[in-house]
């Protein structure tokens, strides 16, 4: 992955992450393995460890602790009402970009 | 005082201490030098402050026992991930060059690309 998509990947981050959660509950480690399977390999588990605590401290998760066989319990994310209505706004924000840049892209205006 | 502002809650400050001296040492280099670099970010109140500093014990507790190499988690650039670790608690900070380069030679440390010292 370059450097560039890193780049604007960042920007999106948060609404790939909820997007993520969306579809199942998942652990950190969970999402930046898939993350990583989908291309996306410059993306550290700390990041996305410091994007889930942004989304709980803004209420967008709901967080279950699930015993593990060693070290602390995993912290285990799933997506609330807040986050779906969050998620929804992401999107529509998306699809706004998407379409313009698309414009852009053959010329028109 | 302003000591409070930064590190929150002195006994629950010292709790966090004494989780990042339980971590293998590879990890307490890392974590160490993170916090070296978080303490240059004034955190919105005391509860942020020590938040802060818990979960970034939570994260390495976490790691060491999964035996993630500290590369995976803190990505090529420390700084970025740091920086983006402490948007979480802060409403603005500011922090020197030297303490960039810092926290970089840390990283290096605990993943054994720099001799100690």
């Amino acid at each position: 992955m370059g450097k560039r998509t890193t780049e604007m990947l960042k920007g999106t981050l948060e609404g790939v992450v909820l997007a993520i959660l969306a579809g199942q509950p998942a652990y950190g480690y969970e999402i930046t393995a898939w993350l990583r399977e989908q291309g996306f390999s410059d993306i550290a588990e700390g990041t996305v460890y410091a994007l889930l605590v942004r989304v709980e401290r803004r209420g967008l998760v709901d967080v279950a602790k699930v015993p593990s066989e060693k070290g602390p319990p995993r912290k285990v994310y799933s997506l609330n009402d807040q986050g779906r209505e969050y998620l929804e706004e992401f999107w529509a924000a998306w699809r706004f970009l998407s379409e313009r840049l698309e414009q852009l892209r053959e010329g028109g205006r | 005082m302003l000591i409070s502002k930064i590190i929150g809650d002195k006994r629950r400050y010292r709790q966090y201490r004494a989780r990042v001296g339980r971590l293998p040492e590879d990890y307490r280099t890392a974590a160490e030098a993170i916090e070296r670099y978080l303490m240059h970010f004034v955190p919105a109140d005391n509860e942020s402050a020590i938040s802060e500093f818990e979960d970034l014990a939570e994260l390495f507790e976490r790691v060491a026992s999964d035996g993630t190499p500290i590369r995976e988690v803190v990505g090529d650039e420390p700084t970025e991930f740091a920086e983006e670790f402490a948007r979480n608690y802060t409403k603005g900070g500011y922090v020197p060059d030297k303490e960039r380069q810092r926290l970089l030679h840390g990283i290096e440390r605990a993943t054994g690309e720099r001799e100690p010292g």
